[in-house]
């Protein structure tokens, strides 16, 4: 997998671990900024409150 | 297809996996304590211009009762909390609302109970873990420890009834204007803070109860329970 992309990327090796490097932290950035916002709250930590008042579940 | 590729990709998946979950904790445990933090300066920051420009309310003495507070909007600051027993630097934003968005930025005031001083009980969630972790020292608190608030015009000194009481999640009674198994036996000004326990599950909630001792306005200075 990892290897079929790297033989896709361009350039000489210098470039391709730039690219890759870059592609890394693209892929952080949007875990941090959306996927994990979306999964923390399918996790318990987030009840904190006692029901029945239009709670935060 | 060869098995070594089939290897290869399987392990490849697998290590992939594994970082993704160390990172969700990195996100978890530290991320979102970093983005509560500056959620909750920039908070304190507002209230703090508000009252600052907000036309200055004279001083009335010799009242017991605070003047009736402006209707509280969603999802907004209009406290802060101060609670000595966690910490001299503790201090929190009290946002209107329970919603998990707004829990993100502050502690938060459940709508459906009374204002901050008024009769009744003013009841407020925190998050135990995650997001600042506000209520982590949670089970520390003893009867006689002051919770401190202010609106801007007054101060507010509640003291702790009593250790922090353990109830399942359905338990609204907790939060009611005379809480049950509060001990109060009549109408009065509560206070109720509420957070998950065990510090990372949400099997059951821990419960503070606290009675108004105090209140000052803001131009006396700083109530006693927060000079040390």
């Amino acid at each position: 997998m990892y290897g079929w992309i790297w033989r896709h990327l361009p350039g000489n090796a210098w470039a391709r671990a730039f690219i890759s490097l870059v592609l890394a932290l693209a892929v952080v950035y949007v875990l941090f900024q959306y996927v994990f916002p979306w999964a923390e709250p399918l996790l318990p930590f987030n009840d904190v409150t006692v029901d029945g008042a239009g709670a935060a579940r | 297809m060869s098995v070594r590729l089939v290897v290869r990709t399987f392990s490849e998946l697998c290590i992939t996996v594994g970082t993704l979950m160390v990172l969700f904790v990195a996100y978890v445990l530290f991320w979102t304590g970093i983005k509560a933090g500056g959620a909750t300066d920039g908070q304190i920051d507002r209230l703090q211009d508000e009252w600052s420009q907000g036309p200055f309310a004279a001083p009335v003495p010799e009242r017991t009762v605070p003047p009736a507070p402006k209707a509280y909007e969603d999802g907004k600051p209009f406290a802060v909390m101060y609670i000595p027993r966690f910490g001299g630097s503790w201090d929190w934003p009290v946002l209107e609302g329970t919603r998990a968005g707004t829990l993100k930025k502050g502690l938060g005031h459940y709508a459906s109970t009374a204002a901050l001083g008024r009769s009744g009980n003013f009841s407020v969630a925190g998050h135990r873990r995650t997001y600042g972790d506000p209520f982590k020292d949670f089970p520390k608190l003893r009867a006689g420890d002051a919770v401190v608030l202010t609106d801007g015009t007054t101060w507010f000194t509640y003291r702790i009834e009593k250790e922090p009481y353990r109830t399942v999640p359905s338990d609204i009674g907790v939060i009611d204007p005379v809480p049950r198994r509060s001990g109060f036996d009549g109408p009065g000004r509560y206070l109720t803070l509420t957070t998950c326990d065990p510090e990372w599950g949400s099997s059951h909630r821990l419960i503070a109860w606290a009675h108004l001792d105090a209140t000052q306005p803001v131009t006396d200075g700083k109530p006693e329970a927060l000079r040390s």
